[in-house]
C-alpha cells in the first residue's frame, strides 16, 4: 500500500481522539445515571433529614421543660413544689424518650452520611487506575445509592461468599453493578426479588445479578449490548448502560453473560480475573477500548 | 377523643411525628404497613389520616383512596419526601387530600394542618348530626300533622275547638 507510511501518525491521532471521545462518553453516562438517581437520592435523604429535623424541634421543647425544673431548684419554696413540676412535665417519659430521640436522630444522620459518601465514591473521576479492591464494599456502596430505586420494587437478597480482592477500577465496576441493579428494578412490574451473588472459581471472581422481572425476548437479547438500544420509555434510559458495561468488563479482561427467560426473570453474570495480566493495567492506553 | 392515624414505612418518622403531636393530647395511632393501617380503619374512627406517599406494596394515594371509602369523614393528608407534580396531582384528584405536606417538615406546619383538618372534621360530623336531628324533628312534625288531619276528617271541627282562658270549651250556637 502506497500511503502506509504517511497514515501511521494520522491513525494514531485518530485513535487518540477516539479514546478521548470514549472517555467523555463514559463520564457523561455516569453523570446521566446520577442525574436519573437524583430524585430518588433526594427522597432517600429527605426521609432521615425529616425526622432528625423534627426530633430537634421536639428536643427543644423537652429541654425547655427540663430547664423549667432545674430553674425551679433556686426559686421553689419546698421540695414538694419541685416534685409537682417534675410530675407536671412528665419527667419519666422525657427521660425515657430522650434516649430514643437521640438514638434515632443519630441513625438518621448516619444514613445521610452513607448516602453522601456513596455518591462521592460513585462519581469519582480521578480514580482511573487498576487497584486491588473489595467488590463487596463496592456493591454495598452501590446499593446505598440505588436503594430508593429498588426498595419499592424488590426484596434484595445478598448471597456473598468469600472472594479475594479484585484488581480493577472499582468506580467502573460499581457503575456496571448499578446499571444491572437499575435494569433489574425496571424489569419488575410489581414487586419481585433481586439477588446479588458473588463467588470465585480459581482466579476468577463472579458477580451475578438476578431478578424476577419480565425477562428479555430472544430478539432483544441479541441487541441489549448495542449502544443506544433501549426498551425503556424516553427519559428512563439512555440506551448506553449495558453497552458501556460490556466495554468496561471487556477492558477488565472479563466477560458479561446474560441468561433470560421471558416471564420469569433475567440473570446477568460478570466474570472478572482477580488480577490483570501483566502489561494490561496501564490505564492510559486501555481507555481506547471503552 | 380525637384519633389520628399515621402511616409511614419508616418507624423513625412515626416516632418523630408522635413526639411532635404528643403535647396536643390527641390519640395518635401509628402504622408501618398499609395492611395494618387498613386493619386499623376497621377498629377505630379517625378524624385525620396522615400517610407517606412512597411505601412498599401500595403507595399513599392508593391507601388514602381506600381510607376514603371506609371512612369518608376522616380528613386525608399526605406527608411525602417526593413532591413531584405527578404525585401531587394524583393525591389531589384521586385521594382528594386536604393537605400535601413535604419532608422535612416544620413542627408548626404539621400541627397547624392537622388542627385545621380536625376543625373541618368536627364541622362535618356536627353537620351530619344536625341534619339527622332536623330530619328526626321533621318526621315527628309530619306524624303530628297526619294525626291532626285524621282527627279532623273523622270529627270535622275537632281541631278548631275554641276554648276560653281557663281552658273550658266554648260552645256557640250558630
Amino acid at each position: 500500500m502506497p500511503n502506509t507510511e504517511s497514515s501511521v501518525p494520522e491513525q494514531e491521532k485518530l485513535n487518540e481522539r477516539l479514546e478521548q471521545a470514549n472517555r467523555q462518553l463514559l463520564q457523561s453516562e455516569k453523570m446521566a445515571a446520577i442525574g436519573q438517581l437524583a430524585a430518588g437520592v433526594a427522597h432517600e435523604i429527605n426521609n432521615p433529614v425529616g425526622y432528625v429535623y423534627s426530633n430537634l424541634q421536639s428536643l427543644e421543647s423537652y429541654l425547655s421543660d427540663l430547664f423549667r425544673l432545674t430553674d425551679a431548684v433556686d426559686s421553689a419554696a419546698s421540695i414538694d413544689d419541685l416534685r409537682a413540676i417534675k410530675q407536671n412535665i412528665d419527667y419519666d417519659f422525657l427521660r425515657e424518650d430522650l434516649n430514643d430521640l437521640l438514638a434515632e436522630s443519630r441513625e438518621g444522620i448516619e444514613r445521610v452520611k452513607t448516602i453522601i459518601s456513596a455518591m462521592k465514591d460513585f462519581s469519582h473521576i480521578e480514580e482511573e487506575e487498576f487497584k486491588p479492591a473489595d467488590l463487596h464494599r463496592g456493591i454495598e456502596t452501590t446499593l446505598n445509592l440505588v436503594n430508593n430505586e429498588l426498595k419499592y420494587k424488590a426484596e434484595i437478597t445478598k448471597e456473598f461468599t468469600d472472594i479475594p480482592q479484585v484488581e480493577c477500577i472499582i468506580s467502573q465496576i460499581n457503575q456496571v453493578v448499578m446499571n444491572l441493579l437499575i435494569n433489574a428494578a425496571h424489569a419488575i412490574d410489581n414487586f419481585g426479588r433481586i439477588t446479588i451473588r458473588t463467588c470465585h472459581q480459581q482466579d476468577k471472581v463472579i458477580i451475578e445479578v438476578e431478578d424476577t422481572g419480565k425477562g428479555i425476548t430472544q430478539d432483544n437479547l441479541n441487541r441489549i449490548f448495542e449502544p443506544f438500544f433501549t426498551t425503556k420509555p424516553i427519559g428512563k434510559g439512555t440506551g448506553l448502560g449495558l453497552s458501556l458495561s460490556f466495554n468496561i468488563i471487556e477492558k477488565h479482561n472479563g466477560h458479561i453473560e446474560v441468561n433470560s427467560v421471558p416471564g420469569e426473570g433475567t440473570c446477568f453474570r460478570i466474570t472478572l480475573p482477580a488480577s490483570q495480566p501483566p502489561g494490561k493495567t496501564d490505564s492510559k492506553t486501555d481507555h481506547g477500548r471503552i | 377523643m380525637i384519633k389520628i392515624q399515621l402511616v409511614d414505612d419508616e418507624p423513625n418518622i412515626l416516632s418523630a411525628l408522635k413526639r411532635l403531636l404528643r403535647p396536643q393530647g390527641w390519640d395518635v395511632h401509628t402504622y408501618e404497613t398499609v395492611e395494618s393501617a387498613l386493619q386499623g380503619l376497621l377498629e377505630h374512627d379517625y378524624a385525620v389520616i396522615v400517610s407517606d406517599y412512597q411505601m412498599p406494596t401500595a403507595d399513599g394515594v392508593t391507601y388514602l383512596q381506600f381510607a376514603k371509602q371506609r371512612q369518608p369523614d376522616a380528613m386525608r393528608l399526605v406527608l411525602s419526601a417526593y413532591g413531584d407534580r405527578n404525585s401531587m396531582i394524583k393525591a389531589i384528584n384521586q385521594a382528594e387530600v386536604y393537605r400535601y405536606l413535604s419532608k422535612p417538615w416544620d413542627e408548626y406546619e404539621v400541627v397547624a394542618a392537622i388542627k385545621s383538618a380536625i376543625d373541618l372534621y368536627e364541622l362535618k360530623t356536627e353537620n351530619r348530626r344536625l341534619i339527622a336531628e332536623i330530619q328526626a324533628q321533621r318526621q315527628m312534625l309530619w306524624a303530628r300533622e297526619q294525626e291532626l288531619l285524621r282527627l279532623e276528617s273523622e270529627n270535622p271541627g275537632i281541631t278548631r275547638v275554641k276554648r276560653d282562658t281557663d281552658g273550658s270549651v266554648l260552645i256557640s250556637d250558630q
